[in-house]
């Protein structure tokens, strides 16, 4: 008891530090600036007669790149969306569906209205309420359930989708004081950024402007774009600066416009990259002053690639990539070095392997001597901002994270990271092995139902949730599947926290409000004023009831002082975004006007940003980027690129990047290896009830081999059916040749279930319906390409 | 008065289709794969799996050519179609009788139907729009991830457009047609 006390001081102390004075801070000063973002027009488009013309500098949320643009407002209506030139990382674009934004505004199926369950779960029937009644609705579900749990906070489970509010709903989440939070990490990048950071310190950046030399291996910057990434390496590929090296199952957008193309096994690139080290380690091609400067256990991991026997003569049959093409790659690449890259890609997991690939992927970068270096992997500069206030109680009923431990650690993966294992705590949900009791939860901005494979398991986890509040612009699967809903504005409609952005030209961006929420939507910072206003108080009197030091606490001091310091959520949401961004830029003289003004700020932007020509833009001087800030000194705790883990080794993790057998690619005869991925005019889910894009595709296909789809009668356009153990769903074929024989290929996001979604409904197939759910041992990571299917014509 | 031409880098085209939707919104074209004045062209790559011939799957992105003599100008009935001041070739849609002449004429398939204006309508480098305003680039121009398209005025020596077409090398599309198209492919 005496050791919780304490710690809950110390936790009050870091907190204390992170909150922002926000009642410092003066409305009136904040907005007194004559000068407004906007820009009088005399012509228009639409119309030809609008009598106001606004440009509202904003932030893209198509996807998660986070673009800058500028949206014409005209007599209140958005018209069009153009690049806003001013961002270093958008640098004056804006993709397909950055331009389809729009139609996330005027979307007629979004969300509207606060609505309760009338229904069944997932039949989609609600009946539309006040926000006040939906307040008192989950206020009276929420201290009922803690009540009967007495006060154990983890009864909840909170989880959300990435975006620029994520940060303002896990204050929420943490001043409820739950342990259970899910975000994407688990299906998105958890092991790509994990490996590079306990490798190198940081998952850093690839500075593919002046690189000479790019290994692009599964990964797609021209599908899966990202800015500004596949801005700077597209201009130059095809004999024009850099020389790129696809690695690919597929032949992508990405492999049409590389200058080489490798047709990988799915899975075996860990055994591609432990090749190009054997190479490099034996030819000694490696940069000797870097490792003696920066490796830890550098001899070790040397003698683990020689003895092992990695060459390039075993890998080939494993990979399907020919020995004396992995010679060549190794040797071009450190003749290039350190103006060589292997990128380090963005993507899900995709196999059990990918932490010990991308392990192998930093180590190999690193023996170049490319890092925190001009034309390799670069940490670049980042401009510090506050962050807002935070209010962390601690519940001294609120239990631990729900996992299954084991003597030896945990039952499902060796590391359990902040994110979470979305995977493994929805199965141990539905078998009954959670420690105690979960029985609600508060969804934000996700889509657990189309998000994670096995939609069947999320789907029985939803009905068996007691309480299901969703927070969401549009009626995906998983609202069909809620209690209430709660009706996000979309991201034209509100103002977000400002987001610092690290790189070789580093800048705060902001996303200003363009247009008042249309109908009841409201943004998450104003939901969440309203919800705690209702919640916050019955809440506490839950905790006054069970818990001991609180108990305790109130004895010796006044109660409203005490609740209002310790336990009041309401504060945290008290303050309008503006007012909160202006705090968090006020270090840095006139940043909040710039960013009003222009959506960017950076220091001396008013020297440093010209235009060049019509499409090119100069951000920072030449000598002022951020290539390098530590004189390629690695930023792990100890400086060192770290060959070794020997804390994973005690958890049954290979501590040096290791091949196993169970990697090798295999698929039985007659089935196919399914393998998912993105598109540059999709982003998951979210965009799949767009119009505007439905006209450039309208449904997913899946790539079958042409003489596979032959041989079974299979023609373009043609209904098949995949299945797996997990299930089954049905898509139109697309016969291609820039697939194996032994593989198919569809985008994700498509073959939604939601009858609220006009196009997005029964459109194409859904890959999680068929994907299994299979583990990555490290962090539990959903891995997306270990399923066999099977193909039928329907 | 401007001879406003495009030059395309086309080898930095990715296919994402920004273009193609940016020059909707900014115009208003109807939804529909057939109602496109601006789309990328691919063809399917040759050879088998894994052998694929790599130069073979290329993207060209492409639009209206302006030509200097364009055959739709040419064969239109009722002068519908006509070279503006800057030499862009435009339709006036109180002329358009919807004959569909020059939908036949046109070597580059760049004619479309308009269901609202019942126009054959065109590329019109967004001189109602973008142009009319005062920008000096076109929708497809600006929005571009990776910059394919320079725009300007063909006869303004030191306009980015001429420079371009000084220093690179670059070939228009079935310029044996004699249509003298002003989209430049640079190579």
């Amino acid at each position: 008891m005496q050791v919780e006390l304490s710690r809950r001081k110390f936790l009050q102390g870091t907190v204390a530090l992170s909150v922002a004075g926000g009642s410092a801070m003066s409305a009136t000063n904040l907005f007194a600036s004559t000068e407004s973002p906007e820009k009088k027009l005399s012509i228009t488009t639409k119309t030809g007669a609008a009598k106001e013309v606004k440009e509202i500098p904003t932030l893209c949320e198509m996807c998660v790149n986070k673009c800058a643009a500028i949206a014409r407002v005209e007599d209140g209506i958005v018209t069009k969306l153009d690049p806003n030139p001013m961002f270093p990382k958008s640098k004056n674009m804006l993709c397909p569906r950055g331009n389809a934004g729009i139609q996330a505004l005027y979307d007629p199926d979004r969300l509207k209205y606060p609505m309760i369950r009338t229904g069944e779960k997932g039949e989609g029937k609600f009946k539309r309420v006040t926000w006040d009644e939906a307040f008192r609705y989950i206020t009276e579900k929420t201290v009922k359930i803690l009540d009967e749990e007495e006060d154990n906070r983890s009864t909840f489970l909170f989880c959300a989708g990435e975006g620029m509010a994520e940060h303002t709903f896990q204050t929420f989440y943490q001043a409820f004081g739950s342990s259970n939070w899910l975000n994407h990490s688990s299906i998105c990048l958890q092991t790509v950024a994990s490996a590079y950071g306990v490798t190198l310190g940081a998952y850093p950046q690839s500075d593919l402007e002046n690189a000479e030399y790019i290994i692009m291996a599964g990964a797609n910057r021209a599908e899966a774009i990202v800015t500004p990434d596949t801005m700077d390496i597209f201009k130059r590929t095809k004999g024009r600066g850099a020389k790129m090296v696809c690695i690919d199952p597929r032949f992508t957008n990405t492999a049409a416009k590389a200058d080489q193309w490798l047709a990988i096994n799915p899975g075996t690139d860990l055994a591609f990259v432990l090749a190009l080290t054997y190479v490099v380690l034996d030819e000694e091609l490696y940069d000797k002053a870097y490792v003696e400067k920066y490796f830890n256990d550098f001899e070790a991991y040397r003698s683990h690639i020689l003895t092992n026997g990695y060459t390039p003569e075993w890998a080939e049959p494993i990979t399907n990539i020919k020995a004396k093409e992995i010679y060549q790659i190794a040797r071009e690449f450190m003749a290039h070095a350190p103006k060589a890259i292997y990128y380090p890609g963005r993507r899900s997991t995709f196999a059990k392997s990918d932490f010990q690939l991308r392990r192998a992927m930093a180590i190999f970068q690193a023996l170049s001597g490319g890092i925190d270096t001009k034309g390799g992997l670069v940490f670049g500069g980042k401009i510090e901002i506050e962050g807002h206030e935070s209010l962390m109680p601690l519940y001294d009923k609120a239990k631990e994270r729900g996992v299954v431990k084991t003597e030896a650690g945990y039952a499902d993966c060796a590391v359990v990271s902040g994110g979470g294992s979305w995977l493994a705590w929805r199965n141990n949900f539905l078998e009954g092995k959670m420690p105690y009791s979960v029985r609600g939860m508060f969804c934000y901005k996700h889509n657990p139902m189309q998000n994670m494979p096995n939609t069947k398991k999320t789907a029985e986890m939803l009905k068996k949730m007691e309480l299901v509040v969703c927070i969401d612009t549009m009626p995906s699967d998983t609202v069909m599947y809620a209690d209430v809903v709660l009706p996000e504005c979309t991201y034209l409609e509100r103002t977000d926290p400002v987001k610092t952005f690290g790189g070789t030209e580093p800048a705060l961006a902001q996303r200003n409000k363009v247009v008042e929420p249309m109908f009841e939507s409201k943004p998450v910072n104003e939901i969440l004023r309203g919800l705690t206003k209702h919640l916050s108080r019955p809440l506490f009197e839950v905790t006054k009831k069970y818990d001991s030091e609180v108990q305790d606490a109130l004895t010796e001091e006044d109660e409203e002082a005490y609740y209002e310091e310790e336990f009041d959520m309401t504060r945290m949401y008290s303050h309008d975004q503006e007012v909160l961004n202006a705090h968090a830029v006020h270090a840095h003289e006139g940043a909040a006007e710039a960013l009003k003004k222009y959506g960017i700020y950076y220091p001396k932007m008013d020297q440093y940003y010209k235009q060049l020509s019509a499409n090119e833009h100069q951000y920072y001087p030449e000598k002022e980027k951020f290539y390098s800030v530590g004189e390629g000194r690695p930023q792990t705790p100890s400086g060192k690129v770290e060959c070794n883990l020997a804390n994973m080794s005690s958890k049954g993790i290979d501590g040096m990047p290791t091949w196993r057998e169970e990697y090798r690619f295999s698929v039985p005869e007659g089935k196919f290896r399914l393998m998912t991925g993105r598109h540059a005019q999709y982003t998951q889910s979210g965009t799949s009830n767009n119009i505007v894009l439905h006209d450039l595709m309208p449904e997913n296909y899946i790539w079958i081999n042409k003489r596979v789809a032959k041989e079974r009668g299979i023609a373009f356009g043609d209904k098949v059916e995949v299945a797996s153990s997990t299930g089954s769903t049905v898509i139109r074929a697309y016969p291609t040749e820039k697939i194996a024989p032994n593989q198919v290929f569809f985008i994700h996001g498509f073959g939604a279930e939601s009858s609220a979604l006009t196009w997005a409904y029964k459109n194409g197939g859904s890959d999680n319906a068929v994907i299994e759910d299979v583990l990555e041992p490290v962090y539990g990571a959903a891995a997306m390409h270990e399923t066999n299917v099977e193909i039928r014509k329907v | 008065m401007a001879r406003y031409g495009m030059a395309l880098d086309y080898k930095n085209c990715i296919n994402c289709k920004a273009c193609e939707v940016a020059c909707k919104e900014e115009n208003g074209i109807l939804m529909g794969a057939d109602k496109h004045r601006i789309w990328v062209g691919v063809k399917e790559i040759k050879g088998e799996y894994p052998l694929l011939d790599i130069v073979s799957s290329s993207f060209e992105p492409s639009q209206c050519q302006h030509c200097d003599s364009a055959p739709c100008q040419e064969v239109c009935p009722t002068n519908a179609t006509y070279y503006d001041d800057n030499g862009v070739v435009r339709v006036d849609p109180d002329k358009c009788i919807l004959c569909s002449y020059c939908m036949n004429a046109c070597p580059y398939d760049a004619r479309y139907v308009d269901d609202r204006t019942m126009t054959v309508d065109k590329c019109n480098f967004c001189s109602d729009t973008r142009l009319a305003r005062g920008e000096t680039t076109t929708a497809c121009q600006a929005t571009c991830p990776t910059k394919v398209r320079t725009f300007g005025d063909l006869d303004d020596p030191e306009s980015e457009i001429s420079v371009l077409l000084r220093t690179r090398e670059h070939f228009s599309l079935k310029s044996h047609l004699g249509t003298k198209p002003k989209l430049f492919y640079l190579t």
